[in-house]
This record gives C-alpha cells, sequence and structure tokens, in this order.
C-alpha cells in the first residue's frame, strides 16, 4: 500500500512576472517529521497555502491521501494546518476562537477544553486572543491544528517568536505527533531549528526542491569523506597530497583532507612516522548542509567586500 | 453546511461589537423615526404628509448601520487574515458566504422588527399630537410598509456583505455600500430633467426600495411599493453573487 499522505506533483504558479513555484514535486510520509527548509522567498508558504486548497497552482496537482484538500468533507478532521499565528480576530477568546472552528467540524465545546489543555493554555482560555504573545498566538494555533486529531499536520514557521524555551517544547511536541503515527510537514528558514527534529528534509530554493532526502544521508553527503588531522608536522600535508589527497589548512595545525579514507590517512602517518594528536571523520551540522545546498538558490544573496 | 451555520454563528455571537451594532440599528431608527415626527406638523403643510413614510424615516440611518455590521461580518476577517482559516475549515467557499449570508439575515431581521415596531409606538403620541393621520395596522399599506421595512433593511445588509467579500477591506466596503445608497437620490435631485429623475429613482437601491414605505399618492410613485423592493433585492442579489464568484476564483 502507498502510504504517501501528502503528494506533491509539479506545482507551478507565478504571480504577475515572479515565478513562486517552478515544478515543485515531493511527497510526506506518515510517522516522521519532514523538513520543509528554504531562504525566504523560496515557495514554502505558497506550496503550504496550494496543499491547503487556499491558492490555486497553475498547474500541478497537491493531493492529500488522493484528494484534493477542496474535496475534504470535515477537513480538519485529515489535517491540521497553522499557517499564521496571527490571523485570528483579538477581541474574541481564545475558547470562542477554537469554538466556532470545532462547531465548522461538528465537534463539541469538550473537545475544544481538550486542546486548550494540550497546548496549556487552560488558564488563559477566556482572555482575549489579541492580548497574547507571538509565542503564545503560535500554541493557540497549534491548538487548533489538533482541533480535529487529524493524522496530517500542515505547519508554517512554527517556531517563529517562540522564546528558547518554547523552541525546545516545540521540538519535543513534533516529535511527539510523528510517533503517533501522524505526518507532518514544518517549514522554516533556519535549518538549525529542525536540527534534531526533523527525520527528512525538503529543501527547496526559487520555486522547485533542491534536496529531498533523509537527515542522515544529508549529513553524509555533506561531510564528503572528509577527515580532520591535528599534527604540528610539516611533512604531513606533502606525503598526504602525495598519495592522491585534497589538503587544506583548517587551522593552526589542523589539516582538512578529503579523498582519503580516516584509516588510510592513519596509516600513511604512522608509515611515514609523523606523529598526529587527533584524527577524525568531519561531522556535518544539518545548517552546513543546507548552506551548502542553497548556495546557488538564495534569492538576494549579500554582497561582501 | 450545517457546520458552516454553527460555525459562522458562534462566529457572531462570540464578535463583541455584534451586540451593541444591533442595538445601535434599533437606537437609530426609533431615534431618528421620532425625531422626523416631532419636528413635522400640519400647520406647516404636513396634513399630506404619508403617516407610514414619516413615523419609518429611521430605516434611513438604520440601514447604515446594518451595513456596517454586515461588512464586518466578512471585513474584519479579510482584516486579519482570519479567513484563511475559515476558509481551511470549510473548503467549499460559496457554502462560506450562504452561511454568512443566513446568519446576518437573522439578526438583522431581529432588529430590524424590533426597530421598526418601536419607531411605530414611539411615534404613535407624537402623531396625534401634531395632528397628523394616526397610521392602523388593520390598514394593508402599514403593514405593508412595516413588514416592507424589515424585508429593507435585511437587503440592505446582504448588498453590503457581497460588496465587503468582492472589496476585502472593511472600510472600502462601507464606503461604497453608502455611495451606491445615497449617490441616487444626491444625483436624482442634481438633475433638472423630470425624465431622469424618475429613472434614478426606480433604479437606485435605496430610493426604489424605500417606496416600499408608500402608503399614500401610489401612483405617483416611480415605481409601484413591491416592484420597488424587488429592484433592492436584485442589487442585493447581483453584489452576493459577484462577491461570491470572487471568493471562490480568488487566492485567498
Amino acid at each position: 500500500m502507498n502510504k504517501t499522505i501528502i503528494a506533491v506533483d509539479g506545482l507551478r504558479k507565478r504571480f504577475g512576472r515572479t515565478v513562486a513555484l517552478d515544478g515543485m514535486s515531493f511527497t510526506v510520509q506518515p510517522g516522521r517529521v519532514t523538513g520543509f527548509v528554504g531562504p525566504n522567498g523560496a515557495g514554502k508558504t505558497t506550496t503550504m497555502r496550494v496543499i491547503l486548497g487556499l491558492d490555486a497552482p497553475d498547474s500541478g496537482t497537491a493531493l492529500i491521501g488522493g484528494q484534493p484538500y477542496r474535496a475534504l468533507r470535515r477537513p480538519l478532521c485529515h489535517v491540521g494546518s497553522l499557517l499564521d499565528a496571527g490571523a485570528l480576530q483579538p477581541s474574541r477568546t481564545a475558547r470562542n476562537h477554537l469554538l466556532w472552528l470545532a462547531h465548522s467540524q461538528g465537534l463539541t465545546a469538550r473537545r475544544v477544553d481538550e486542546v486548550l489543555e494540550g497546548a496549556g493554555l487552560t488558564t488563559v482560555a477566556r482572555r482575549r486572543a489579541g492580548g497574547f504573545s507571538l509565542g503564545m498566538r503560535q500554541r493557540l494555533g497549534l491548538a487548533a491544528a489538533l482541533l480535529g486529531d487529524p493524522p496530517v499536520l500542515v505547519l508554517d514557521e512554527p517556531f517563529n517568536g517562540m522564546d528558547p524555551e518554547g523552541i525546545i517544547w516545540m521540538r519535543g511536541f513534533l516529535k511527539t505527533l510523528a510517533a503517533q503515527g501522524r505526518a507532518v510537514l514544518v517549514s522554516s528558514h533556519l535549518m538549525s531549528e529542525l536540527q534534531d527534529t526533523a527525520d527528512h528534509v525538503v529543501v527547496v530554493g526559487r520555486g522547485r526542491v533542491i534536496a529531498d532526502a533523509s537527515v542522515v544521508q544529508l549529513l553524509a553527503a555533506t561531510a564528503n569523506g572528509r577527515v580532520t588531522l591535528r599534527t604540528d608536522s610539516a611533512r604531513a600535508a606533502t606525503v598526504l597530497a602525495d598519495a592522491g589527497g585534497t589538503v587544506a589548512a583548517a587551522g593552526v595545525g589542523v589539516l582538512s583532507v578529503s579523498g582519503l579514507a580516516t584509516d588510510a590517512v592513519v596509516a600513511l602517518m604512522n608509515a611515514n612516522g609523523i606523529g598526529f594528536s587527533e584524527v577524525s571523520a568531519h561531522r556535518a551540522t544539518l545548517e552546513e548542509a543546507y548552506l551548502e545546498l542553497t548556495r546557488d538558490a538564495v534569492e538576494f544573496k549579500a554582497v561582501s567586500r | 453546511m450545517i457546520g458552516a451555520l454553527r460555525s459562522e454563528w458562534t462566529k457572531l455571537r462570540t464578535s463583541p461589537g455584534t451586540i451593541w451594532l444591533l442595538l445601535a440599528v434599533v437606537v437609530a431608527t426609533v431615534a431618528v423615526s421620532a425625531a422626523a415626527v416631532a419636528g413635522t406638523t400640519c400647520r406647516w403643510g404636513g396634513c399630506d404628509v404619508d403617516p407610514a413614510r414619516l413615523a419609518l424615516t429611521g430605516v434611513q440611518l438604520g440601514q447604515a448601520v446594518a451595513a456596517i455590521l454586515a461588512v464586518l461580518v466578512i471585513g474584519g476577517e479579510y482584516g486579519t487574515g482570519m479567513h484563511r482559516i475559515t476558509l481551511t475549515a470549510v473548503p467549499r467557499r460559496g457554502v462560506v458566504l450562504v452561511a454568512k449570508a443566513v446568519v446576518v439575515s437573522a439578526v438583522i431581521v431581529a432588529a430590524s422588527a424590533a426597530a421598526v415596531a418601536g419607531s411605530l409606538l414611539a411615534t404613535r403620541p407624537l402623531l396625534r399630537r401634531n395632528g397628523l393621520p394616526a397610521l392602523s395596522m388593520d390598514d394593508g399599506g402599514a403593514v405593508r410598509a412595516a413588514v416592507g421595512s424589515v424585508l429593507y433593511l435585511t437587503l440592505v445588509a446582504l448588498l453590503a456583505l457581497g460588496v465587503a467579500t468582492a472589496v476585502r477591506h472593511s472600510a472600502a466596503a462601507i464606503g461604497a455600500v453608502l455611495g451606491l445608497l445615497y449617490l441616487f437620490p444626491i444625483m436624482a435631485q442634481a438633475v433638472s430633467d423630470e425624465k431622469w429623475q424618475r429613472y434614478l429613482t426606480k433604479l437606485g437601491p435605496m430610493t426604489a426600495g424605500l417606496t416600499i414605505q408608500a402608503t399614500k399618492h401610489l401612483t405617483e410613485l416611480p415605481i409601484a411599493p413591491w416592484k420597488g423592493l424587488g429592484v433592492l433585492a436584485v442589487w442585493s442579489v447581483g453584489c452576493l453573487l459577484a462577491g461570491g464568484a470572487l471568493l471562490v476564483r480568488r487566492d485567498a
């Protein structure tokens, strides 16, 4: 059985002369957090709006369990979403905001109180949502997304406006949702927010997918077999280069070697009687992988020097 | 559809402005009606006045408040971006607009019934004091004026809902609706040609619609009362259809 829950296929969309989506295609699977990452203006929000039936693409399809969003009955029980936490009428209380949403899906006030508690908002439920901080609004938006207990969650920049404590809470929350078997699609323009949270990442730039891989694969590809060697010997670089490695200085007494495996580097050092204090395979961070992938895709690159 | 209706009703009920605007419809209508009757006497040439029209003058102000309420029902969502949440909850956009139209109609019918009844009660002693003809509810014309005024206010609210759905901005929508209502009578006064005056009066949503209040000199009206209300209904349905078509086609 095909377990794909969200299938985005060949989305194209222009706003006037600006190309927002240029053949965007990817899928989202259940039981894991899929990070949807790219620089601002890469088309993340537009893609999410198309998935949710808010924007119509010029061509291509976005299906949820094989159906377009607009065909879903009681859609909040299929897909929970959070696009803009500020999108609420400020004079309405948090509880009443969720109440009208619940009524639209045939859900009761009891369910509203449950999700309020889950988001830690019970004490402020009868306060006007307009007085909430951005972090509290994000929690309210998450409560709204979970109202229908949906198997799919689509969250646009849920980390925005959260303090460090909130970010840690959110990471745990997202992982719990995925562990319950839900498909979780989370966009972010900061890869570091998704470190240790996303299982899979879809990296986008200029309206199309640049990389679609598991986090493990992505990190391995970026590290690219580089080896870090700590030695005081001036001969080390020559020996490694003669053996076919590409050597670069990576600091005082630190060499970065590519093209040679770790054990080959150790063997060469021993054979030539060169002392070293450390040899290690380079470990890339998600941030590095991301920067490498999006280097060409950033729309407005800062001009240095 | 039932979910959408319950949802829109909960939204309207939990918006703090709603109750005040509904009260304002009643207060504005009754106050202006009473003032209009109080200021008219037989001695100053008021003997020939249409008592139903006079006693329901306040509808001309009440309609502005009813229009504002209807505009805010959707304009308030566009202003905050909440319409996107509404449309993810109810992706069939036509259903959203129909649900809004139903709940707006329900509250405006209730408020205008109170406003019309209040106007008739408040003006009864004033008509007698000023020596003007009394209004009797045994008279078919007076009943038509009263019921018609409730329908008139409701149709104006629906027209405003349609305009606000199309223009997506509260202030612009209120301006457009008030312009549409008051433009025709102003233009009718400005033109000197009588044929054009009658034409504009027949065409304008307010001037045509308010003929429903007439109980005297019916043959001299530019358009018959129910036909006049029909003209307003065409405006309202047209604005709702235009707003609905744009809502369905546009990106949210």
